[in-house]
């Protein structure tokens, strides 16, 4: 919530008098909005401070950094639960874990240090239903990385680029 | 550094494609059998886009540079081993030009160029996976090391 209008106190001319119902009428809103902001927070004295910026959107990369953790979780899982698999699942979760880590450092954030919590990451029983749910999971992230890319400005478009590549060839190299 | 034209960024991809379709030549000697096949089949792709480049360039008023006689390869090809080396080498390389035309371009340009990217990287890994070679994949395909 942020009030960008100045609210003019302690301006005494003429048409602030005129217009002081609706001074009054825009100050009772403000308590309204007040009160109603209980649930989320308010820093006391942001209310009328015009510095305040508000809080930058989240960059539209964040779910793909999210979506990399996510594989490279998955591809632990499923090392862990098949050992026999460990040797062709490592290097692939590296690369995960390498385009997050790449990710993150074009959004600006630090790279989460736990993998956000991905319910799907469970192992299948059997290391051939283990490599055709990885393989499900690779063409659903080729997906939006394509997406991803055909909507970013152009020095993000290189990177994007790759890692729809690298998703592309991870079906591939599971067959 | 100025980020190049879509056309000068595809005019650079034309020049790579002409020197794989070359190096296949190449390299389809040296194999035998399913590999032949698909070397044939990667050249044939490579040429299709090369083709496709030149209509592209000449109907924007691009310049379309001229393809060379013969191309210095990376190393010599003498057996299967160095040609199914140079099939990865080449797949990597034009897929880095591809890669390098995402940021000039847009729209059905870009698409195009990231079609690209993805197929030629697919194909690297599957000659990575005929040589048997560990792990058939990278982690930025594409990107120049």
């Amino acid at each position: 919530m942020v009030f960008t209008c100045p609210v003019g106190i302690g301006r005494t001319t003429p048409r602030d008098q005129v217009s002081g119902h609706n001074r009054r009428k825009l100050l009772r809103t403000g308590a309204l909005l007040a009160l109603g902001g209980a649930a989320a927070p308010l820093t006391g004295c942001d209310l009328f401070d015009r510095d305040v910026e508000p809080a930058p959107p989240p960059d539209p990369l964040r779910p793909m950094l999210d979506e990399a953790l996510g594989l490279a979780a998955a591809y632990r899982t499923n090392a862990t639960a098949h050992p026999e698999l460990a040797e062709r699942l490592g290097p692939i979760a590296e690369t995960h874990t390498a385009h997050a880590t790449e990710l993150a450092r074009v959004i600006g954030v630090a790279l989460p240090s736990a993998p956000a919590a991905d319910p799907s990451a469970t192992a299948a029983t059997e290391p051939a239903g283990a490599l055709a749910a990885l393989r499900a999971r690779e063409k659903t992230a080729q997906r939006s990385a394509t997406a991803a890319c055909a909507a970013a400005p152009a020095e993000r478009a290189a990177l994007l680029g790759s890692i729809a590549a690298a998703r592309a060839t991870h079906q591939e190299a599971l067959k | 550094m100025r980020q190049p034209t879509a056309g000068e960024a595809l005019a650079a991809v034309l020049s790579a494609e002409y020197a794989a379709i070359y190096a296949y030549g190449r390299i389809g000697v040296r194999l035998t059998g399913a590999a032949r096949e698909s070397a044939h089949q990667a050249e044939a792709a490579h040429r299709r886009r090369r083709d496709a480049l030149v209509v592209q360039l000449s109907t924007t008023g691009g310049t379309v540079p001229p393809g060379r006689a013969g191309y210095a390869l990376p190393f010599p090809v003498t057996d299967r081993a160095s040609a199914l080396r140079l099939a990865v080498e080449v797949e990597e390389r034009t897929a880095a030009h591809w890669r390098a035309a995402l940021a000039s371009t847009t729209g059905p340009d870009r698409d195009q160029a990231l079609a690209a990217l993805v197929e030629y990287a697919v194909r690297a890994t599957r000659w990575r996976k005929t040589a048997g070679v560990t792990p058939p994949t990278v982690a930025f395909p594409g990107r120049p090391s």
